[in-house]
Order: C-alpha cells, then structure tokens, then sequence
C-alpha cells in the first residue's frame, strides 16, 4: 500500500495560473521523497495539496488508500514544518511542541512523554519555557521538527525547512532529519530548489519543471542518467550540445564527429556531458576534442574552464589543479559511455 | 455496465470543488455586507439629501415614501436668516489655524522621537496620548474654566489652543513616522557633497516628510472642523461654529430641514478631504520605494 | 548623555509634550480642585466635601454612573465583537475587499452629531423604518422609536461610530500574523475557532485592548448621541455634568462629576484591559 498517492493532480489558480498539471507520483511508506525544482515549479503547491491546505483543481489526493482529496489540514495525517518554521511567537517551545497533541485531544501523560523524549532528541531541554524569539534560527527549526513530530504523523512534509539557515548548519540539521526519519520511520516528503540537499538526502527525487513532473529516480539515476535537457542541467549543470546524427554511433555536433554509445532516438536534439567526465592527456582517438579556453575560474579543488564552440551555450570543463597549469588550448576526450541523449530543450 | 463505470470514473477525477465554494461564499457575504453597508450609509445620506431639499409648502409626511417637490429653498433660507455663514467663516477660519499651529508644536516632539533615543522614551510617547483619554466634555468644561481663571476672554483663542492640544497626539504621531522615513544616508551624502543645511533639508528631509506635513495638517483640520465639545463649551453662544449651529437645530428645537443642510455643509467638505488624503497617501509611497533596495 | 544634549531633548519636548502635560495636567488640577471647593468663579473659596457629598448622595448621579458605565460597555465589547470576525475576512485581499474595509470604515469620517441626524431620519415617523414595519404589516401606526428608554438608539450609533475604529486597529493587527502560522496551527488540527482562540486572539490582545480603552473612554464621555438620541429619563455623566454647570453654576458639583467620569474611564479601562488578557490565559491552559 501506498502512503501518499496524487492522481491526475492539476492545480490552476484564480488568476488562471496553472501551478501544476497531471501530477501522478505514488509514495511508499517510511520513504523519503524530495520535490526538486527551480521557484515556481509548483513544488510547494504540491506539498500544500498534499497537507490539505490547497484543494487540486481536477485530480484524487489517497492517503493509505483513502481519499483525502477533500479532507481538511486539520483533519489530515501530515505535519509540515515550514519554510519559516511559522512557530507560534506568543507560546513558550514547551507549548508549540505540545499544540498540536493538546488540539488531537491527546491525554497529558503521554503528551507530557511526547513532550519530554522530542525536547530530548533535539537537544532543546534546557530551553524549554523559552519563547521562540528567545532562540537561533537552528534551535527554532529545531522546535518546528519537534513540534510537527508531537503529532506522531505518518507523513511529514517539509516546506524548505533550511533555506533560511547559514550553510555549516545546514548540513547538521540535515543530518538531524535524516536521522529523525529513520527513528521515527514517518514517511517524508522534501519541498528544495537545492540540488545537493536532493541528492544528500532522498531515497528518490522528483524533478519538477512548469507544473510537470520531468523525472522521477533515485539520486544517481536523476544525475547520472537524466532523461531531459532541464534535468540534466538543473541537477549539476551538466554541459547541453545540439546534434546531427550520423549513424547509430556518430553524431555531429560544434565540437565535432562524436562517437557515442547507443543509437540517438531523433536524427537531431540535445546530448548531454558533464564537466568532471572530460578525461585529460589523452591526444589520439575518437572523441578527442581540442579548444581554445575562453574563461577559467579557480575553484579550490579544480579550475572551471569554458570553451566557446561556435552557435553553442558555452561548454564547462573541470580542470584537475590549479589555474596556472591551463594554457590557451586544452585537449580533452568525451568518453562514450558518459554521453547521455537528453529530450527537450533549454529555455 | 459501461455506463456505470464511466459516471464513476468521471465521479473520481471530477472532486467537490471547494475553492469555488469558498469563492461562491465570499460573493454571498459580499452582496449581504454591500446591502448592510446601502442601508448603513447610503439611505441615511439620501434621506438627508432630500431632507434638505423638502419644499416647506408641500412637506414630507407620512405615507410618501419621497418628498412630493424639491427645492433648494431650504438652503437659500438657512443661509440667509441664521448665524450659518458666521459658524462657516469661524470654523473655517479657526481649523486652518489649528492645523498649522498644531504642526509647528508637533515638530520638534516628532523629530525627538524619531531620531533621539534617551531614557524614558516610550513612556513619554505614551504621555503624549493624553489628550485622547480625558473625556472630552470634561476636558471641555474644566478648560473654559481654566481660561476663566487665567483672565483670558478671546474664544478664538481659547479653542485654538484648546484645538491644538486635543489633535497634538495625531500631529506628533504622524510625524514621527515622518521623520523616522528620513534617510541618514541621504543626509549623509547630501552634506558629503558639500551641502549647506537649507540644501541638506530639501534634499533629504523635504520628500520623506511632505506626505506627512499634508496629512498631519488634512487630519488637523477636519478634526478641528468636526470639533464639537470645546467649541460648544468654551465658545457658546457668542462664537458658534458649524456643528453647534447644527446642535441647536438637534436639541430643544428640533429643524429637520435646517439640520440636514448642516449637516451636509459639514460632512461634504471633510468626505472631499479625505479622498484627497487617500490619494496622497497612494502617490506617497514610490517617494519611499526607493528605501531598502 | 551629556547635559547639552538633554537639554536639547528637553528643549524639543517642550513645545509638543510640554504643552500636552501643562494643558492635561492643569485641567485635571482645576477639575478636581474644583470639586474640593476651590477655584470658584464666585464666592470664597474653602476646602469642603460638601460637593462630594451632595453629587454621590443625588439618585441623578449614580443613575448617569450606571448608565454610562453600561453605555461603555457594551459599545466597546460590542464594537470589538463585531470587528474581529470581519477583520479576520479581509485579513488576506480578494476582490471588492478594499472597497468592502472602505466602507465599513466610512463612518470614522462622520462627525458624531450628523451621524445622530441621520439616524434620527431613519427611525423617524416617516422614516424608512417604520414605513417598511407598517409595509410589512408588523405595525398599523409608526412607532415612536426616537429618545427609547431601553437606549438602543444610543447603543446602535456607538457601534456604528465605534466599530469602524476597532476594525481599523484590529485589520493591522490580524493582517500582521503570517499565513504560516495559520497554516501550521490548522496543520496541527487547530479548527477555526481554536485558531481564533488560540492563535489570532492572544497574537492581537495589544490592538483588542487598544479598541477596548478607547471605545469604552469615548462612549463613557458621551454627549452628542445621548443628548439627541438618547432616553430622556436618564442623563449620561457628560450630560449631567453640562446640566450642572448650567443650572445655576453648580461647578463645583459638575466638578465631582467630571472628576468621577474619569474615574469610570479610567476603572473601566483597567478592568476590561485586565478582564481580556486573563480570559485569554485561562484560554491557554485547560
């Protein structure tokens, strides 16, 4: 059984705006999902229909094979924790935590041990009876998990809970849910327009483009075989190359005859090549490609270089050391088998 | 079969709208509260129109559900047999007054709380409201006695200053906000450049603090205007202004006619006013929009 | 602080503030050195509670106190009854909303004695009132519904002046709280009535105690509406005060009375600051 199931979702709004279109996508218990795309993909929309707080224009919301389409926030099996964390600034973070359980009718003892054990978790004992104001921006993140977790939901929907955070903590509470999930095993769903966040932390990841869903796959499958130009470039910024094909193993394109792997589906459209697979030293054979440098950007552990092949967006490459080893040409070869066919197009 | 299964599956991706049922109540509490509002302001100004223009010979009494003729004989009669042009030309002459005087002493205050922080801030902000919490028949009666007391006998002055102490907490609040919209950085810059003081202030000061010069002096004036506790007390009867004038025709001897033809002359001006201020608090807003960036 | 700067501070509080505090303070002063037998226009002047006395004896006087005490009352606790639920519609916009809080809030720019007049028409003989009870046959005859004993008229126009100025407060104050918490309050099962309760509620008191001392002073120091609308069996404290200064020059008594209003507006104030905070803690624990 499904824990969460959207079918035929659409969502258009009164203004005429259509945030989301036929969004099919069906979600298994304990399983973390996250819903990836740039702002006004319609990924928030989603996870507000999936709470109850928008109702889908046409299309079913089951919930444990039940429909929910129609049911209420606050009569739904979700807790969301907020992109602003929205604690409630009048009460002390012993009472947000226990808002939700006190409205569920829940008894005082074991609201008091739900209390206790989350306050404990999160490391927040010692503050307590202080109001939100009172705390970081961690601490009251913090106090949202905690406060969505009192309810004991199955689904827990997170609304980009770390955008606001610095990026050292970022990456601590993110390990603090990930590790929350698995104790608790509620299954959760993962609003971010951050790619790493995706990848870091999803047993799957929905790519979301224009109110449509672009891919659905495990972390590598959506980065290491990316089925659209918007994948491929929003998940790592792969580099896009138009092509002609030749045969079933050669195409033309702005870098030249390219020996690739299987056959393209289309005579023409885009492949696609990502910056750290370009191998260097290598000066005979297929696929060696020779360009002048007509950017670098020293990044620490590698040097961003661009080429700019005539009629195509720039192509990125990954320059292993230091910015003083690139001279005006580089050579470099695009291997095979990391040449990827990619649907659609930029833009 | 085929039937059933078709009105099902169109059941199942058809769901109950409610975005539209909350649109639909909206519209419904929309049409109930535009009805609630007809009858809250609409008829009781229409009535007072035509009340207004009654013709003494016809009358207007029950069962007309309107005024059988009009005429502005009413109006012509008022003005020119009762002491209105007079409370016209007092009340006019007085709020004006009123609302600049009333601006100069808020101005100082203003530009202390805005840009002075010093012990005890808040709670002379609070003391600042004073004015709006003494009733005011009482304020009334015990300044009229106050100015008694102090020999002063000019009722023009008397309710000028009594004017400019009842609306100080509007002109000081609305300044306030004025001069806190005043950007250091402009100030900064303007003297950076080598700007004299006069330069500094019409640079800087001038475009955030013109809104609130007009609305503190707009604001000032139709309270002033409006004003009935002080100008009865302290000015009856020798120096009336138009709403004692329309007070004399609502109390003992009750003119019905003669009071909606005050009362028009009072509300119309201050309805004008106001629409004007709304609209110079919209046009206010790009001068700041440039603030944070 | 050096002393350069406090008296520059001091020297910029002057015209502003100085002149509120020496004008407030001194009419209090006169007011209640007045009741004690001072400051009189004519005659010797003398300590005495004699006026005191007098007032707090007269039936007059504690029939106005009751009646202005309830005047203020139900015209602050109404008003703000009535505003919260249509301030919590227009918290977020929709069509027609600006023009709906428009509206509502017209009656803030209508001087209290027109709003009398108008109202006066309304429930006048041929007023449209009456003339739809008798279209609808509830009566024969109109019905004399001008000066009520029961004071409806009175409590009718306060709502009318009042509610208008609670909305203004109470729309700033609800349209501050963020959709999130909402949200997260309805997210943790909170009906709209616990989010009022629990949520909006103690999130504006500041604004609901504002709409509260505000309304209940005015309404407490009424004249206009009680003079021509109100019953005439009974006076409010303004108006009894304004009699007795009139009648015979009885300042001293109209003293005690001025004086004991603001005893009432500031009481009853305090009490209803007081009465909605604590009905909001006991809203938080049960």
């Amino acid at each position: 059984m499904t824990a969460l199931r959207s079918i035929d979702v659409s969502k258009v709004f009164e203004d005429g705006f259509t945030a989301l279109a036929d969004i099919t996508l069906s979600i298994e218990p304990g399983e973390f999902v996250t819903l990836l795309g740039p702002s006004g993909c319609g990924k928030t929309t989603l996870l507000k229909i999936f709470a109850g707080f928008y109702e889908p224009t046409t299309g079913r919301i089951e919930q444990d094979g039940k429909d929910v389409t129609n049911a209420p926030p606050e009569k739904r099996d979700t807790a969301m924790c907020f992109q602003s964390y929205a604690l409630f600034p009048h009460l002390s973070v012993a009472e947000n935590i226990e808002f939700g359980p006190k409205q569920n009718k829940v008894n005082r003892d074991e609201r008091l041990t739900r209390l206790n054990d989350l306050l404990r978790q999160v490391d927040l004992e010692q503050h307590r009876h202080k109001l939100p104001n009172k705390l970081s921006g961690g601490q009251q993140q913090r106090v949202a998990l905690a406060r969505a977790l009192a309810m004991r939901p199955s689904v827990v929907l997170f609304d980009e809970p770390l955008s606001n955070l610095d990026a050292k903590l970022r990456e601590s509470v993110r390990r603090e849910i990930r590790g929350l999930q698995r104790e608790f095993g509620f299954t959760a769903i993962y609003v971010t327009h951050d790619q790493s966040e995706a990848l870091a932390m999803s047993d799957r990841v929905v790519v979301l483009n224009g109110g449509r869903i672009e891919q659905i796959g495990a972390p590598e499958e959506v980065y290491q075989r990316p089925d659209t130009a918007f994948v491929a470039d929003f998940i790592g910024s792969a580099n896009l190359l138009p092509f002609q094909r030749v045969d079933d193993h050669v195409v033309e394109t702005a870098l030249g005859r390219l020996t690739v792997s299987g056959p393209p589906d289309d005579a023409a459209g885009f492949l696609c090549w990502r910056p750290e697979h370009a191998q260097y030293g290598v000066t005979e054979g297929d696929n060696v490609v020779n360009a002048a440098v007509s950017e670098l950007a020293y990044q620490g552990s590698y040097t961003d270089l661009h080429i700019s092949p005539p009629g195509v967006p720039d192509q990125r490459l990954h320059w292993p050391g230091p910015a003083s080893g690139v001279s005006d040409q580089v050579t470099f070869r695009l291997p095979p088998e990391h040449i990827r066919f990619v649907r659609g197009k930029l833009g | 079969m085929v039937e059933i299964a078709a009105t099902e599956t169109a059941t199942a991706t058809k769901p109950k709208n409610p975005a539209r049922k909350v649109g639909l109540l909206n519209r419904a509490l929309m049409v109930l509260l535009l009805t609630v509002v007809t009858i809250w302001l609409v008829v009781p100004f229409t009535m007072a129109v035509l009340w207004s223009l009654v013709d003494p010979k016809t009358g207007w009494e029950y069962p007309d559900l309107l005024p059988p003729s009009l005429t502005i004989l009413r109006w012509v009669e008022v003005w020119t047999t009762t002491a209105l042009p007079q409370a016209i030309a007092n009340s006019y002459m007085l709020a004006p007054t009123v609302a600049v005087s009333t601006l100069i002493l808020a101005s100082p205050t203003a530009y202390c709380f805005a840009r002075f922080d010093f012990p005890g801030k808040g709670f002379a902000q609070v003391l600042t409201l004073l004015p709006l919490v003494v009733p005011g028949f009482v304020l009334a009666i015990f300044f009229s006695s106050l100015i008694f007391s102090l020999g002063i006998y000019s009722r023009f002055l008397s309710i000028l200053m009594a004017h400019c102490v009842l609306f100080l907490p509007y002109a000081i609040r609305i300044m306030t906000v004025s001069f806190g919209q005043v950007r250091q950085d402009l100030i900064d810059a303007a003297r950076d450049l080598g700007a004299r003081p006069i330069a500094v202030f019409r640079a800087a000061y001038m475009p955030a603090l013109l809104p609130g010069i007009l609305a503190s002096l707009i604001i000032v004036f139709i309270q002033s205007i409006e004003e009935f506790a002080i100008a009865f007390i302290v000015g009856a009867p020798n120096f009336t202004t138009i709403p004692s004038i329309l007070y004399s025709y609502l109390g003992y001897n009750f003119i019905r006619p003669n009071a909606a033809v005050v009362s028009l002359i009072l509300v119309v001006p201050n309805v004008l006013l106001m629409l004007g201020l709304e609209r110079l608090l919209k046009s206010a807003n790009p001068a700041q929009a440039g603030g944070k960036g | 602080m050096n002393w350069r700067r406090t008296l520059l501070i001091i020297a910029l509080l002057t015209p502003g503030l100085g002149v509120i505090v020496i004008m407030i303070g001194s009419v209090f002063y006169v007011a209640v050195m007045q009741s004690f037998g001072f400051y009189n226009l004519v005659g010797e002047e003398s300590f005495s509670l004699e006026h005191w006395q007098k007032v707090l004896d007269s039936k007059q006087f504690s029939r106005a106190l009751r009646y202005s005490a309830y005047i203020a009352t139900v015209a602050a606790i109404g008003s703000v009854t009535l505003a919260y639920p249509i301030a919590i519609w227009l918290r977020r916009p929709f069509r027609g909303s600006l023009v709906i809080s428009a509206l509502l809030k017209a009656p803030l720019f209508v001087p209290g004695l027109v709003a009398s007049f108008l109202f006066l028409n309304v429930i006048a003989f041929h007023g449209i009132v009456n003339q739809f009870m008798m279209w609808i046959g509830v009566t024969d005859a109109p019905i004399r519904l001008q000066n009520d004993r029961g004071a409806w008229g009175v409590v009718f126009l306060q709502l009318w002046k009042n509610m208008p100025f609670a909305l203004l407060l109470l729309t700033g104050a609800v349209q501050s709280i963020s959709d999130e918490v909402l949200d997260a309050a309805r997210d943790l099962g909170a009906g709209s009535f616990a989010r009022f309760r629990k949520i909006i509620a103690p999130l504006t008191v500041q604004a609901m105690q504002a709409a509260l001392i505000i309304i209940f002073i005015g309404a407490a120091g009424d004249f206009a509406f009680q003079v021509t609308a109100g019953p005439t069996n009974v006076q409010s404290m303004a108006q009894y005060m304004v009699f007795l200064k009139d009648s015979f020059g009885r300042w001293n008594q109209a003293a005690v009375v001025g004086v004991s209003l603001m005893v009432l507006a500031l009481c009853g104030s305090l009490v209803l600051a007081v009465l909605s905070r604590a009905l909001l803690r006991s809203g938080n624990r049960w």
